[in-house]
């Protein structure tokens, strides 16, 4: 699953240059899914164009697809310009016994280590590519993350503050390389976890 | 048109460029006055609000930590050590060390908060969340992104853990609203662990996500005893999700 963020009425992050965040990372999009799709995985977009699905609605079409991985594409407004870090979500409270089903507001429980394994695979690839970004994935509180069941990161290119749109642009093909990269070496161990309380 | 005409409107047309040309300036400044007083009531409005908080000189004078960006580029926190009289009352102490945040550092490339930011309100539950209610502009003049996001409230949290004891949990209202987001990116929906060790204490330790520049959390939703208050019962969904920023 790929998500471009925002859209629609939310531009999300602006530079000063008119350099839209909603816009960036709808063509980031297209890299990373030519990229996957050329290493043979089937890739679904939360956004084709300029529309702005809620939270949940993103959440929808990602938890409707078994076995999936979730890649939420940011830019972000600050930060050293030319890298990029991926993030996890903060610890949740584990879920209890609910009858085989995983509480929306929180259906990122489960996948919590899957994701942050996922993660640092995306983030040393990155790293690679592009000098000063991080070596692991960082832990953050992201919205569109908690409520979605796969395992689940959220990429953020630093940033709009760039004065020329052409330099987020030539990091679209290695960001494209590093998800791809990290998702290939990340199928191997990717078991899907039982919702608790599931029947075996 | 006679000749006599013509020099009445030539006359005319003089006295009117002559009367513009003085009152011009005139009403330029009377609207650059009207400007300026309206800037000024709204700020006025902003601070009558706001109700800065009482010093009381006879409180102690403390060294407070406030954490701020270490480094503009890195994005990253540090503590910076500022001596204030701070009250020993939870509430008022968390207001003054929350306002000194808002404040910010000498070197304003590194603070967490939009300058225009301020706090409205700040409770705290007899089991120890706290609610603080920033105006309007804590969300729509933070630059967007996770990264500027997630920095603002760990300066929110590691200021409040590192002098109110008391503070555990941390519930951020905007403007008296729950909202989903800070500025499109950060969870604003559940509570954040304030207090590593008191929110550690009922709950069995769980592996620690990588962070940049937090103490290592887990973030587990202490469980509500029969009969007490707590976030879940008196917010509705607040207990839904507590994180670790």
């Amino acid at each position: 699953m790929l998500d471009p963020a925002h859209g629609g009425t939310d531009p999300g992050a602006r530079g000063t240059g008119g350099i839209r965040e909603s816009e960036i990372v709808l063509d980031f999009a297209v890299q990373v899914r030519r990229t996957l799709e050329l290493q043979g995985f089937q890739v679904v977009q939360t956004r084709q164009g300029n529309e702005n699905p809620s939270f949940d609605d993103r959440s929808a079409t990602t938890n409707a697809q078994r076995g999936a991985v979730f890649v939420t594409l940011h830019i972000s407004s600050t930060g050293l310009p030319g890298t990029a870090r991926v993030y996890v979500n903060s610890d949740l409270p584990p879920v209890a016994n609910a009858g085989g089903l995983i509480p929306w507001d929180r259906a990122q429980a489960p996948f919590l280590g899957l994701s942050k394994a996922f993660g640092d695979l995306v983030q040393g690839f990155l790293a690679q590519r592009f000098k000063g970004s991080p070596d692991t994935a960082q832990s953050a509180s992201v919205r569109q993350l908690r409520t979605t069941a796969a395992p689940a990161i959220a990429v953020e290119v630093s940033s709009v503050t760039v004065e020329d749109r052409a330099d987020l642009d030539r990091m679209a093909p290695g960001v494209a390389d590093a998800i791809a990269r990290g998702t290939a070496a990340f199928k191997p161990s990717y078991v899907v976890p039982s919702a608790p309380g599931a029947l075996p | 048109m006679t000749p006599s005409w013509k020099y009445w409107l030539i006359g005319g047309l003089v006295v009117a460029v002559l009367a513009a040309a003085i009152y011009f300036p005139i009403l330029r400044r009377r609207v650059k006055r009207a400007a300026k007083l309206q800037q000024q009531s709204e700020e006025q409005a902003r601070r009558e609000l706001t109700q800065p908080i009482p010093i009381n000189p006879s409180d102690p004078r403390v060294k407070a930590k406030v954490f701020w960006v270490s480094d503009a580029i890195d994005s990253t926190l540090a503590p910076v050590t500022v001596e204030l009289p701070l009250s020993n009352d939870p509430v008022l102490r968390s207001k003054q060390v929350l306002n000194t945040l808002l404040a910010g550092p000498v070197d304003a490339e590194l603070r967490t908060l939009p300058p225009d930011a301020s706090l409205l309100a700040f409770y705290l539950l007899p089991d120890g969340t706290a609610i603080a209610d920033f105006s309007e502009a804590l969300a729509t003049s933070i630059p967007s992104g996770i990264v500027s996001e997630q920095l603002a409230v760990n300066s929110i949290t590691r200021t409040l853990e590192a002098n109110v004891p008391q503070v555990q949990r941390l519930k951020i209202l905007i403007h008296g609203q729950e909202v989903e987001t800070l500025a499109g990116h950060l969870d604003l929906a559940g509570t954040f662990v304030v207090n590593t060790k008191v929110a550690q204490e009922p709950a069995k330790p769980t592996p620690t996500p990588s962070g940049t520049d937090q103490p290592a959390a887990a973030a587990q939703t202490p469980a509500a005893g029969p009969g007490t208050l707590t976030a879940t019962r008196t917010l509705g969904k607040l207990g839904q999700s507590e994180s670790r920023p």
